[in-house]
């Protein structure tokens, strides 16, 4: 579990980032934090690894501040994923690369070696091949396999899918919900709405420094309000199903508008509308068996 | 976050000379510095430079990089009391002495490098490194691409600097400890950031190569700057200085 106990930070010690946050991470919670860049999402990332301490207030790592842990103990619990592949990549080829995080927390044995084996299999990468020549994509993969491979029980992800097309997105995402299905925490900083939608239990809102709106995926995506004040737009299913019922008095009702996966989302729309093309086709032919003429002479046609 | 040797922005007499001038008078003042080794003058160089930083509110900064040059210069100092025996003897070592001329040359050392410095970091604080460079290609004639170069090299410092607190604190965060152990575990923890440190050196400046390419660098003559650097009387008076100061030193020296 993480908590967030009232965290005041800053770089300086001056300026302060984060203004007071409160927030509780249950283990094995998929979270998702959005705002606007600047907002301080990288910061409270930071926090999380201790990378960054707090000025007042405390993180709670399993009930430990971060204060009290050494590098490699926090090391051990929380995985993290930067934005920039590049500034982890440090060694000469995949497999070293896969390793280097066995050696760094003091864990380099044969058990290792065979994890990062199992890990190069399932990620099908070329174990003796040069990190640095790879794309930005695998490299982006690398840097995570780097953290998968070490089994955290809590992984950060700093926008792990911006700057990849869609198959890189679709492939990092896949990994990521893995973890998650096997039990991982896993807190991502995002600004793809339609992952966050497809993905996150929960989502944190973030402006300025402050949390200013944080609930189940779907309460927060529906609450335009605060969204709007926090520059973000919801995917459109979800402006869609708010619209939906407004305009159509058959959709209100349904689970159109309660619906808490994209997917269902978009099945309850369909039934509605599947239900609404059968009643239009079959006015459609009661209209058209009043007048028999026009019908006749169609069919002879 | 002030970066090192970064430009702060400001109005004061110092901001507002010619960038040459304040070079010209830096280079001056530190020369003065190295020719004469009497301490009274070095101690007013010393004080020039201070009263300089205070005039354009650049003390904070000042006495950062004077943190940085004592550190050094100490181990300068260090090396000078056990190598240069002279004066009247006051500790015995195995090859030689410490005298009492070799602790006021070790002061020197420390003092002359201090207030070098002074100035020297000044300009880099009070100046645009655009404006240096294109000072020094109207008022100087200096070919473009060597002040390029100057500039972007400098320029660099701090975009580096920037990329090595990164690469540091992605390294922490995969359990790499550097707040702990002595300085030979710290330099070899420091082995592996050098290669995303070079890797991402040469992506920037090939691509700032690039940048420049493009966008007509080999065109770009003299007179493509649009802003003039003319030389007022302020400027002049301050080189003047620089020129007495200089003079002062070099007397001194001779006497
Ligand atoms: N290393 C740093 N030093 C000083 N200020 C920083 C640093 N990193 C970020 N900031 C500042 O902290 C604020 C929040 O940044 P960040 O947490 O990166 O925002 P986000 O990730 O939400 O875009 C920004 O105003 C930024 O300028
Ligand atoms: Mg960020």
């Amino acid at each position: 579990m993480i908590e967030f106990l009232d965290v005041h930070a800053s770089y300086d010690g001056t300026t302060p980032i984060l203004k007071g946050i409160d927030l509780t991470i249950e283990d094995g919670e998929f979270v998702a934090f959005v705002g606007t860049n600047g907002a301080g999402k990288s910061t409270a990332m930071r926090l999380v690894n201790g990378l960054l301490k707090p000025d007042r207030g405390a993180v709670l790592i399993d009930g430990v501040p971060t204060t009290q842990l050494k590098t490699s103990e926090l090391a051990r619990r929380v995985g993290f994923l930067f934005q920039n592949p590049d500034r982890q990549i440090c060694s000469s080829t995949v497999r070293d690369e896969l390793l280097f995080g066995f050696q760094a927390v003091g864990r380099l044995d044969d058990e290792a070696r065979r994890r990062v084996d199992q890990i190069i299999e399932e990620f099908r990468f070329d174990g003796d091949a040069d990190p640095f020549l790879l794309n930005r994509g695998t490299r982006q993969l690398l840097a995570l396999a780097s953290i998968v491979v070490l089994a955290p029980p809590v992984v950060v992800l700093d926008e792990p899918t911006t700057g990849l097309d869609f198959c890189e997105c679709v492939k990092v995402m896949g990994i990521i919900s893995q973890l998650h299905r096997a039990g991982t925490t896993v807190i991502m900083v995002c600004h793809d709405m339609e992952v966050v939608a497809d993905f996150a239990e929960r989502v944190v809102v973030m402006t300025d420094g402050r949390v200013v709106d944080q609930g189940p995926t779907f309460d927060v995506l529906r609450n335009r309000k605060t969204l709007d004040e926090a520059d973000l737009v919801p995917p459109q299913m979800v402006d869609v199903s708010l619209l939906l019922p407004v305009m159509e008095p058959r959709f209100a009702g349904t689970s159109v508008a309660t619906a808490n996966t994209l997917a269902e989302m978009q099945a309850a729309i369909e039934d509605v509308a599947a239900g609404g093309a059968a009643a239009m086709a079959a006015s459609e032919k009661d209209a058209l068996d009043d007048v028999p003429f026009q019908g006749s002479e169609r069919k002879e046609r | 976050m002030d970066g090192f040797l970064e430009y702060v922005p400001g109005n004061s007499f110092l901001h507002r000379l010619n960038p040459v001038t304040k070079i010209a008078f830096a280079i001056m003042f530190a020369i003065a510095c190295f020719c004469t080794g009497n301490l009274v003058f070095l101690c007013l160089m010393l004080a020039l430079g201070l009263a300089l930083a205070a005039s354009c509110s650049m003390m904070r900064q000042t006495l950062g990089l004077m943190r940085a040059v004592l550190a050094f210069s100490l181990v300068l100092a260090v090396l000078l009391l056990l190598t240069t025996p002279k004066g009247d003897l006051l500790v015995e070592l195995p090859w030689g002495y410490i005298g009492s001329d070799s602790i006021l040359a070790a002061v020197v050392t420390v003092i002359r490098l201090e207030a070098a410095a002074i100035p020297l970091f000044l300009t880099f604080y009070v100046t645009k490194m655009t404006d240096l460079s294109n000072s020094f290609v109207k008022v100087l004639h200096v070919p473009y691409r060597y002040a390029f170069t100057f500039a972007s090299t400098v320029h660099f410092i701090p975009v580096f600097m920037n990329d090595m607190r990164g690469i540091m604190e992605a390294q922490t965060a995969r359990g790499v400890e550097f707040d702990q152990g002595g300085m030979v575990r710290k330099i070899r923890l420091m082995v592996p950031l050098c290669v995303p440190l070079l890797i991402s050196s040469v992506r920037k400046t090939n691509s700032s190569a690039i940048a420049a390419e493009v966008r007509g660098f080999n065109l770009r003559t003299r007179e493509s700057g649009y802003k003039r650097y003319p030389m007022t009387g302020a400027d002049w008076a301050v080189i003047a200085l620089g020129v007495v100061v200089l003079a002062a030193a070099i007397a001194l020296s001779l006497l």
